[in-house]
């Protein structure tokens, strides 16, 4: 397989990490690389059962979260782009707000790759946070090849 | 932006809440109502049910019909269709699933002691409550028409605590006061102080170790709200640590009552120990009802006990903010400054004004005599008719020889010759004498009739105490619907260990000190 134009899925877990390896690996120079970070929609539930606080506070959290996952994101993003210039790979990037695989599968709809890739789910008992792929949301939902990388660990 | 939805669902509610009261109040209902054993909320029934499904059908007809344009009108009308919804799932639950509840399970009889299951378990109104809202939003999700309006339970919340203010004497107030400083002093700033020392042990990070100290000891997740920015808590972390509080935090709400029941505590001790051991103020409301739902005697305890931990919450965020603020100095050199009185002002939460206001109003005897408690006050000023009449007084005439105690004779003296009861100290002393069984049964009954007549309820006070009990059926609902299971997902890592072994010892140690000191009279 020859992909020229990669969906990829990473926010930069290991098991990410071993998906955009992958795809820098794939494409080779010339190639396109779309990477989507998702953030998921858990987020929205994030200030729970809060009821003490005002509504400046309230909001005061919301924007530091905001601009927290902005700045994690950007690191990424910036990581990312430096890899794939380096290897003359064409980079462009999106942020969706939602469920990992419903946000990937709505990315692949708006346009047009010879492949998705993602990484495997971590192994068990390794920390992270909880917001995994629906395999089988994704495959039901996508129309285009899809690679699982696995998980390094 | 346009907030109000073109949608049909609010009028519909509002027809629900109007054919609830039909069937209430005609009659037609009496068949389930009284296979529920549900009389007592026929009234309820009735009253709110024409009340809120006339602002259900009226509202909802503009919702669905209307025009709605950009403005303040569009955006507080749209948040009743969600405040509709929460209280309909609350009255319903009220209402219908809780007696439901109860009668299913005294179908299976008694099952430690004389209680039944949903009493041990505490499954009623209050706790099904929050489960219909914790099902609501993780299994259904909450409509778009009702997004707005779903907040609208923070509004309930804090509006019962500020009428309960109503509800103390200046006593109680004083005496409740001074235990729950010591109590929630010691362990709220032991539990902050534990999770600082042992995140240092595991090595966990500065900004973790800040946002969870003070989840863990304050006020659960809006402490970690109100920490999060100060401490510049990573996303993960503010996850790890919100995550880990829910989920604490929502089982202590549904095991303490059982816990409570088990060990049959009274309702100072348990309002004491859920307000020092439970961490979100409003669970510990949630526990409070749980235990006591028909009543309000352990929430007004648990109450003082979240005010005083509420009062502590902007001393916590100052502290955690010179903390860590001193740590990262120590580390890279210079770090962000800390205003004092910007972090005091922005965390103090005003509504506990509200509560002193009206603590204050209550005193004063706007509400009722300054001397009510518990909503009844005595009065002596009463109709000739109801004075004791010649053979009631000649029944306590015939048997005062076999009284004993000077003060006894004296009381029973005075009323057998003013014919009515003088003072309240008279009073406590004949209930005394009832109490005691020393009279017959004849002259106990003429003893019991001079106490009713001089004793008299509030209106006002009994008002505030069925509003209460609303208020915090619809503010806990609501509550439930914002509790995400993805949100409690994200427990684990060192928080989880760290709070676990924080929230454990502070529920037990807690337990302990007030199963020891705590008495049932305050």
């Amino acid at each position: 397989m020859n992909p020229r134009s990669i969906l990829l899925a990473s926010h930069g877990s290991d098991g990410a990490r071993a998906a955009e390896e992958a795809a820098l690996d794939l494409l080779g120079e010339g190639g396109k690389l779309f990477h989507l970070v998702v953030v998921p929609d858990f987020w929205k539930g994030m200030t729970g059962d809060d009821w003490l606080n005002n509504a400046v506070t309230q909001a005061r959290f919301g924007k530091y979260v905001e601009d927290q996952l902005v700045r994690e994101i950007g690191l990424e993003v910036a990581r990312l782009a430096r890899a794939a210039e380096q290897r003359k790979i064409a980079y462009e990037n999106g942020v969706s707000l939602g469920k990992p695989a419903d946000c990937l599968a709505e990315a692949e709809r708006s346009g047009t790759y010879d492949l998705v890739v993602v990484g495997a789910p971590r192994p068990k008992g390794t920390p992270g946070l909880r917001s995994r792929m629906s395999p089988e949301t994704l495959v039901r939902a996508l129309k285009t090849p899809l690679l699982v990388v696995p998980h390094p660990g | 932006m346009v907030y109000t939805r073109k949608h049909p669902a609010l009028l519909i509610m509002g027809v629900i809440f109007v054919a609830i009261a039909i069937l209430a109040g005609s009659g037609a209902g009496d068949g389930v109502i009284g296979f529920l054993k549900a009389k007592k909320y026929v009234g309820e029934m009735v009253g709110m049910g024409y009340a809120f499904g006339a602002i259900g059908v009226l509202v909802g007809a503009w919702h669905w019909w209307g025009k709605h344009e950009e403005g303040n009108l569009d955006y507080y009308m749209s948040s009743i269709a969600g405040g509709i919804f929460i209280l309909l799932i609350a009255m319903v639950v009220r209402w219908y699933g809780a007696p439901l509840v109860a009668v299913a399970s005294k179908g299976l009889g008694p099952v430690m002691g004389a209680k039944y299951l949903h009493d041990v378990l505490g499954l009623n109104y209050v706790v099904l409550g929050i489960l219909a809202g914790i099902i609501t939003v993780n299994v259904f999700g909450i409509p778009k028409w009702a997004e707005n309006g779903v907040r609208l339970s923070r509004l309930g919340l804090k509006t019962g605590v500020i009428l309960l203010g109503t509800l103390y004497s200046l006593a109680e107030l004083a005496a409740l006061g001074k235990l729950s400083a010591v109590m929630v002093g010691f362990f709220v700033l032991g539990a902050v102080g534990m999770v600082l020392w042992l995140g240092r042990r595991r090595k966990i990070p500065n900004s973790m170790g800040g946002v969870l100290s003070a989840g863990m000891g304050v006020c659960g997740v809006s402490a970690t709200v109100a920490a999060a920015p100060v401490v510049q808590a990573k996303s993960v972390e503010i996850a790890y640590t919100i995550g880990t509080i829910l989920i604490w935090g929502v089982g202590c709400m549904f095991l303490f009552p059982v816990i409570g029941h088990l060990l049959d505590l009274g309702h100072i001790q348990f309002g004491a120990w859920a307000g020092t051991g439970i961490l979100n103020s409003a669970q510990v409301a949630g526990a409070a009802l749980a235990y006591q739902p028909d009543g309000i005697e352990t929430l007004k305890v648990a109450e003082i006990f979240n005010i005083t931990r509420v009062l502590f919450l902007p001393i916590i965020v100052l502290w955690l903010a010179v903390w860590y603020v001193r740590l990262e100095e120590t580390a890279a050199g210079a770090g962000p400054q800390v205003n004092v009185g910007t972090v005091i002002f922005e965390k103090f939460p005003v509504f506990v004004l509200g509560f002193i206001l009206m603590f204050a109003l209550s005193s004063t005897g706007v509400f009722a005599p300054a001397q009510h408690y518990k909503g009844k006050y005595f009065d002596n000023d009463i109709a000739a008719g109801k004075l004791l009449k010649d053979e009631q007084v000649a029944t306590l005439g015939a048997e005062a020889g076999k009284l004993q105690r000077a003060d006894r004779k004296q009381a029973l003296a005075s009323l057998i010759q003013n014919r009515k009861i003088m003072t309240i100290d008279d009073e406590t002393v004949l209930r005394g004498i009832y109490n005691a069984k020393v009279l017959s049964s004849d002259a106990n009954k003429v003893l019991k009739t001079a106490t009713k007549v001089v004793r008299h309820t509030a209106k006002k006070i009994k008002k505030f105490r069925q509003w209460i009990t609303l208020l915090f059926a619809f503010g806990l609902t609501g509550l439930g619907m914002q509790i995400t299971v993805a949100a409690m997902k994200q427990a684990g890592g060192q928080p989880l260990v760290i709070g676990g072994i924080v929230g454990t010892t502070k529920a037990v140690l807690s337990l302990i000190v007030i199963v020891l000191f705590v008495s049932e009279t305050i």
